[in-house]
């Protein structure tokens, strides 16, 4: 016997986390797309989606913020630090490759400054992730060496019961604990048993991959040119990615006073290492690509033990010309046979 | 009570005529709202929609765009150029959602003092009636940039 | 031999014998009916090349790629109508030596794939005419007119929603044949005339300026729609304008390669009623 969720009675957990305070955010549809979002019923969530079109990334770090305000007066500058808007989120019905994306990128916002943005929203959020049960041809989790219900990064584990009638419930975290403690009484006890998890195919050898991107000498290969002469250096692939991290801050206002906000950037352009004199160190877009691929599966690790990728796959299923992480780290495989 | 709405309006207009022809109108003495600043470009062909859409960036109700008459650009058809532009452009933010009475365009002469008098007096009037362009401010307010602090 | 066939076995020729340097064709994607854009340099590789009825890309940006027809070799490249309009557009701009495009041209209607004659942009005249008379555009008809009943104020509402979407990845812009500027005016920054941020007003911004300076000038290949992904309807913009450039002045964009562009150009007699 173990506890599980009926679906029939999201409604009142939604209402009763609402009620404490708490901002309940899930998989809908908005305005033709499909992104993480805010609700009033959990009439409005779409778990039938093998993950939404936008990461999770985005309520720890969206697109653009403000960090502070200014006005420069005649002797001083004055500033107003902004900071997130603050308050208990449970965003339920994330994925197992979007809430691991975060854990994946905390050591990141955590390594020599800790970034207050981040971690705000980090430390106020309660992941509740679904195992998936469906897969589509771009998932790549398990090639990664993680799993359609790994619970790196989430608080409690949903396991969809075969019936489809709700969800094993299994709470991981001491937070995810006392969400659910929250909606006890919708809970109950039983024998069900869950659906088989998705079967997502293994396609790379990540350790062959990774083996040969560290090789000094193959920084220069002309693979790296061939694998992306198709890139039209669009940036879907790095903002649609949990895990790509890449900001910029921008100064916006005029003379006198104005907004310091930061903003997403990606390794894309060739404006994000273009210097002042024109010089570019990163001038082609086979460079840009190999940036992208050294950086996700060679320095994050080399710095911070994981890779930076979770294998959701939105680079290769959203990409206006067909190529994307997996294509690339197949033909890396196939070169270090 | 509250202050009336006073437009703030941005006219680009061209040195050689509607910036002459606003000369005219001061040392006549006519007068005419004082809701409008004037920005002097060398000719209509050098006013990019840039150059609207930063008024409307930074605030403006209403947004003026003034040259010479068709056959009278000093530089000979900077205005012709000009013209086409405009007929796209309006017709873009039209389908965007601008309305075309915040966005007003003319042809005033250097000797056509009375025309420029009269062209501020009933686009200020207008865009008094149409009130603030709230939905505007609104995106400029997402950007949370201070007016002052 | 189907089209496919009859393709591959001229770009093996053509590549065997030197006359051009590398064919851009589509080739097998991810899944059953992606197809994406491969670089055949070799004739050993022609094999490669697929072509059917979903070859959608407009492969025509590629050949303004940094210094690819520098060297005045020939490069050929599979265009439907919109693309080899492209080809025009980007002569008639100075973009591209006309004469060292090849073309593979091909189109599909009712689901079926037809090869079109012809090996440079000028001989396809009649192909890209008859579009001016019956300009199947891709744009949602329905969605169009909606919009156009809609007042200023609902319109206003409709585009924001849209353009809140927008992260500014400026997908739209890279998959543009016509976004080929070396700096785009959103890079620029002196001065700053689009907002950076990706916040509604500089979305707005973005949204208008990539729109105007398309008008008059896009050919309606449905690329920056297809990698948008966040799914905002930006062929119907370029349509709309499309319409409007056409009753303003009698111009379809990519007509031939000596073609004035429309905002380039004038007549003294182009008529208007709205300036005062």
């Amino acid at each position: 016997m173990t506890k599980i969720l009926l679906i029939d009675k999201l409604d009142n957990c939604v209402e009763r986390w609402k009620a404490a305070g708490i901002t309940v955010i899930g998989p809908v549809h908005r305005a033709n797309i499909s992104v993480y979002a805010a609700v009033e019923h959990a009439s409005e969530f779409d778990f039938g989606l093998v993950l939404p079109d936008r990461s999770i990334k985005e309520l720890f770090f969206p697109q653009t913020e403000p960090m502070l305000r200014y006005a420069i007066k005649k002797d001083t500058i004055d500033t107003i630090e902004c900071m997130p808007p603050s308050g208990p989120r449970i965003i339920f019905g994330s994925r197992a490759c979007d809430a691991s994306g975060m854990a994946i990128d905390d050591p990141l916002f955590g390594w020599d400054y800790k970034d207050t943005y981040w971690f705000q929203r980090r430390n106020e959020s309660v992941i509740v992730t679904i195992a998936c049960i469906k897969a589509d041809d771009f998932c790549m989790c398990t090639s990664l060496n993680m799993e359609p219900d790994s619970t790196k990064g989430s608080d409690v584990l949903l396991r969809p019961l075969e019936n489809g009638k709700g969800w094993l419930v299994e709470e991981l975290t001491d937070r995810g604990q006392e969400a659910f403690t929250q909606i006890a009484e919708f809970l109950q006890e039983s024998a069900d048993a869950p659906a088989q998890t998705a079967v997502v195919e293994k396609k790379f050898d990540l350790e062959a991959s990774v083996a040969w991107l560290q090789k000094p000498e193959n920084f220069d290969s002309r693979f790296w040119k061939e694998i992306s002469m198709r890139c039209i250096g669009c940036a879907s692939c790095t903002y649609l990615c949990p895990t790509c991290h890449c900001f910029d801050i921008q100064d916006e206002g005029d003379t006198y006073s104005g907004v310091r906000r930061k903003n997403w950037d990606s390794c894309s352009f060739a404006l994000f290492t273009m210097h002042t004199s024109g010089h570019n160190p990163r001038s082609t877009q086979s460079a840009r690509w190999r940036q992208r691929i050294m950086h996700k599966f060679n320095y994050f690790p080399g710095k911070f033990s994981v890779n930076s990728c979770s294998g959701c796959g939105r680079c290769s299923r959203q990409c206006p010309v067909d190529m994307g992480i997996t294509e690339t780290l197949q033909e890396i495989s196939k070169l270090s046979l | 009570m509250s202050e009336p709405f006073e437009p703030k309006i941005i006219a680009f207009v061209c040195t050689y005529c509607t910036y002459a022809g606003a000369d005219l109108a001061g040392t006549s003495r006519l007068k005419y709202a004082p809701n409008v600043r004037i920005i002097r470009l060398p000719c209509t062909g050098r006013i990019s929609p840039m150059f609207i859409l930063k008024a409307l960036q930074k605030g403006a109700d209403g947004v003026l765009v003034s040259g010479c008459h068709p056959g009278d650009c000093h530089f000979t058809h900077g205005n012709y150029h000009a013209r086409r532009r405009w007929m796209v452009f309006r017709a873009l933010l039209d389908f965007i959602g601008i309305p075309p009475e915040r966005v007003k365009y003319s042809w005033i002469s250097a000797a056509e003092g009375v025309k420029f008098a009269e062209f501020i007096n009933s686009v200020t009037e207008d865009i008094r009636k149409l009130g603030p362009f709230e939905q505007y401010s609104q995106l400029i307010g997402d950007t949370q940039a201070p007016a002052s602090l | 031999m189907s089209i496919e066939q009859q393709y591959q076995a001229r770009a093996k020729e053509l590549l065997s014998g030197g006359a051009v340097k590398m064919v851009i064709g589509y080739g097998k994607g991810t899944t059953g009916n992606r197809r994406r854009p491969i670089f055949i340099s070799s004739p050993d590789d022609v094999g490669r090349l697929v072509l059917d009825d979903s070859c959608i890309i407009n492969l025509s940006g590629y050949l303004v790629s940094e210094g690819l027809l520098s060297d005045e070799k020939r490069v050929a490249v599979f265009l439907r109508p919109e693309g080899i309009r492209a080809i025009n557009i980007l002569a008639a701009e100075s973009q591209l030596d006309a004469d060292q495009i090849v073309i593979f041209g091909f189109d599909v209607n009712d689901n079926e794939l037809r090869a079109l004659k012809g090996i440079h942009v000028e001989e396809f005249a009649d192909v890209i005419g008859s579009i001016r008379e019956n300009n199947p555009g891709f744009a949602d008809k329905e969605l169009l007119e909606k919009i156009e009943k809609m007042t200023a104020q609902e319109r206003f509402a409709f585009w924001q929603e849209e353009f809140a979407k927008c992260i500014k990845c400026y997908a739209c812009r890279q998959a543009c044949p016509m976004c080929y500027c070396r700096r785009c005016i959103v890079d620029s920054n002196q001065p700053q005339w689009v907002n950076t941020s990706s916040h509604s007003l500089g979305n707005f911004e973005w949204n208008i300026v990539r729109a105007f300076h398309l008008s008059g000038r896009c050919v309606e290949c449905g690329n920056c729609d297809r990698a948008c992904p966040v799914n905002i309807p930006l062929r119907l913009i370029n349509h709309k304008m499309a319409v409007e450039v056409l009753g303003a002045f009698d111009h379809v964009a990519g007509m031939s390669k000596t073609q004035e562009p429309v905002l380039a150009s004038f007549k003294k007699d182009d008529s208007e009623t709205f300036i005062l």
